[in-house]
């Protein structure tokens, strides 16, 4: 083990220097602010509301906490009509001076509404109903009516930026767990280090653990780091540990497959494109969730990544998850002497080659 | 510069590019995946919420509102039938409202009405407190409560009204798959480059008659070239050129020259293909921001505005999707021609010293 140590040492204090290592910390990164600002809005924008307020008004300040909509006080009519007609904003309301004195007095007051050409006509209904609702609610007129909201059906609804993180999340491990190790090996073997590496004490086996070990690490790392950025611990830091520790094992084991089957960086990169597909397959059922759930559970990235998304978003425990904790072991066991063998196939062609 | 040597490292440089079994893979995968992706995308955009309602005596008041833009009411005899249409995916309902029978008597009795809202649970936010407001609004309405405000005028449409004519996503991802497609060709560029240096071939090539000139022309219409077909293809294959082709064609051209200056640079720093890789996408994340940020309604941050490939995405929009002329983009293609001026010869000189210094 400690050769393992030692070529792990190694590779950490090269690794940085390694494109493929900064990619790994930077793409988590990257795609978390790619993917959250831009996927997290783009399905579902709020209405957007401009409301310019003349005189001070509640209105506006319950208008600011009203759900469902996105208001914003703007300075002036003018700067409210530009900003709407760029479609900055689904429609725009000027409240004039002395509304919640009318309001008050039950004065019929006169308002403006203007709203945006590009703007949805379900998005002006919203934004027209729930404008008029925070005005009845101002001059207590809302008192007359309750409304229940009852939900049907049991599908848990999962905002689109929560159903996001699998994809997140399986970026993180895979660029780690399986691109490191892979490329490293892959590297080695272009440059001809791993030969000087394999003359000295360092066995084919500890080289490939020590490869594992490192990606590994760093998928586990990256992983944290990505549930972090997402404000996805949801109060279980260990059992998520679990499964991003499995899920790195098994994307590391992968990774090592690759990186002694590949002869060169273009043909690893060509199978992680042609073969990826399958490894994020599972991310497709969780992003849409009217797909058949049941062919997720084909990919066998489905049982790590599921019980993350579940543990993280849906508010399951560890116990909940024993079985896809099982599968995970067992495709990882199962994986231990596709490695063992590739690594000789890896040391013959060497040897071979000589 | 010689035109002859210019084209023989141009079709040198050409076979290269068709023995490189990696960019062969990604090439054909983007002329598949792009217009797979393109057309499984929906082509119309649902501006209707359609709800379903279990009423008694309400029909003056939700004949009325049936009239506005953006909702659809369907009436249902009860409301179990109700629930059974919203689990169902016939009638496409995205909530229901069940109004009391007895509406009138106990608004009388000075209790508040009471209004069942069921809603799926995959219901937005925004839509479930819209419709919270819509069964107060309607309730009010049957009680005579009117408004307690008056609007100045009807609501003013600001700008053309897009309603029933709105830009689907597919529309709107056009820009971003054009983009991708010229990226992917900057990482050929700048693997091809670099494996020039890293084998010396470029010193070989500049002992015959070539000149260094020679060598960063032929560079630059082999990415432009290879890029702009690329792109042109998947345009085509996507129905791109619907409207506009000509300055679609033009602003297709100059990105794929913009991408090259880029791909040249990666190149002339890249060791080896990660390094070229990472090089490239240290370039082109932030050039792809522009065609994300054409998904955002509204305008773009003046940052944004000042990216090389703002210029490049608002024309494909503005043409693609509004019908723009000549005229109107206008001021987005000189701001791209700018930036691929700039690019291109950024590229040429860094390249170009990098020649030297071999």
């Amino acid at each position: 083990m400690r050769t393992v140590a030692r070529i792990l040492v190694k590779d950490l204090r090269l690794g940085p220097r390694s494109p493929v290592f900064l990619w790994a910390i930077a793409l988590p990164v990257v795609f978390t602010f790619l993917i959250g600002a831009v996927f997290g809005d783009l399905f579902a924008p709020p209405p957007r509301l401009a409301v310019v307020d003349e005189g001070s008004s509640k209105v506006t300040a319950a208008l600011l906490d009203a759900p469902g909509i996105e208001a914003r006080v703007l300075g002036d009519v003018d700067e409210m009509r530009a900003a709407v007609e760029a479609h900055d904003y689904d429609a725009g309301l000027v409240l004039p001076a002395g509304l919640d004195d009318d309001l008050a007095a039950d004065r019929p007051a006169a308002i403006e509404f203007v709203v945006s050409g590009q703007s949805l006509a379900s998005t002006r209904l919203v934004l027209g109903v729930t404008t008029l609702e925070q005005l009845r609610g101002a001059s207590g007129q809302a008192d007359l009516v309750d409304v229940t909201v009852t939900t049907v059906g049991d599908e848990e609804w999962a905002p689109v930026d929560d159903r996001i993180l699998p994809m997140i999340v399986i970026y993180a491990v895979m660029i780690a767990g399986l691109f490191l190790p892979a490329s490293s090996l892959v590297e080695e073997r272009e440059r001809r280090t791993i030969d000087a590496m394999l003359v000295t004490p360092a066995r084919m086996w500890e080289v490939l653990v020590a490869k594992g070990a490192l990606g590994v690490l760093l998928a586990v790392l990256m992983g944290w780091v990505t549930l972090a950025l997402n404000g996805a611990f949801a109060g279980q830091p260990a059992a998520l540990t679990v499964f991003l520790v499995l899920g790195s094992i098994m994307m590391a084991e992968l990774g090592l497959v690759l990186g002694c089957w590949a002869k060169d960086s273009n043909t690893l990169f060509s199978a992680v494109k042609g073969g990826g597909v399958l490894i994020i397959a599972p991310v497709l059922f969780t992003l849409f969730p009217g797909l058949p759930q049941w062919i997720a559970t084909v990919f066998p990235t489905y049982y790590f990544l599921q019980p993350i998304y579940d543990l993280a978003v849906t508010g399951t425990r560890f116990s909940d998850h024993w079985l896809e904790a099982g599968v995970c072991v067992a495709i990882c066991a199962l994986l231990l002497p596709a490695v063992a063998a590739m690594g000789r196939r890896l040391e013959q062609q060497m040897a071979a080659a000589v | 510069m010689t035109p002859g040597v210019v084209s023989t490292i141009v079709r040198k440089d050409l076979t290269e590019f068709r023995a490189d079994r990696f960019f062969l893979v990604i090439t054909a995968l983007s002329v598949v995946f792009y217009p797979l992706v393109y057309w499984l995308l929906p082509s119309t955009v649902d501006e209707t919420l359609r709800v379903g309602v279990v009423q008694n005596g309400l029909d003056p008041v939700l004949d009325a509102l049936q009239e506005s833009d953006g909702i659809e009411l369907v009436v249902l005899d009860d409301e179990d039938e109700l629930t059974d249409a919203l689990l169902g995916s016939e009638l496409d309902l995205v909530a229901g409202l069940v109004f009391p029978d007895d509406l009138l008597a106990a608004a009388a009795a000075d209790e508040p009405v009471q209004v069942t809202l069921l809603v799926t649970a995959d219901v937005p936010p925004d839509i479930e407190s819209a419709l919270e407001a819509l069964a107060s609004e309607v309730v009010l309405q049957v009680l005579g409560e009117p408004p307690p405000t008056q609007l100045l005028s009807e609501p003013v449409v600001l700008g053309d009204d897009q309603v029933g004519e709105q830009v689907s996503l597919r529309e709107q991802l056009r820009p971003l798959m054009a983009f991708f497609v010229l990226m992917t060709e900057t990482f050929a560029l700048a693997t091809l480059v670099a494996g020039e240096i890293q084998s010396r071939t470029v010193t070989a090539v500049l002992v015959t008659p070539a000149t260094r000139a020679d060598f960063l022309a032929a560079k630059g219409v082999v990415g432009t070239s290879v890029a702009f077909a690329e792109a042109t293809l998947i345009m085509l294959l996507i129905g791109g050129f619907a409207t506009g082709a000509p300055i679609l064609l033009v602003t297709l051209l100059l990105g794929a020259a913009l991408v090259t200056g880029v791909g040249m640079v990666a190149g002339a720093y890249g060791k080896d293909f990660m390094t070229v890789l990472f090089t490239s996408m240290l370039f082109l994340v932030p050039l792809m921001i522009p065609a994300f940020g054409a998904l955002f309604p509204g305008t773009a941050a003046p940052w944004v505005r000042a990216l090389p490939s703002y210029g490049f995405v608002q024309t494909v929009v503005e043409v693609s999707t509004q019908n723009a002329g000549w005229t109107e983009v206008a001021g987005y293609l000189a701001l791209l021609l700018g930036w691929t001026i700039a690019a291109f010869a950024t590229g040429w000189l860094i390249l170009g010293r990098r020649m030297a210094r071999l």
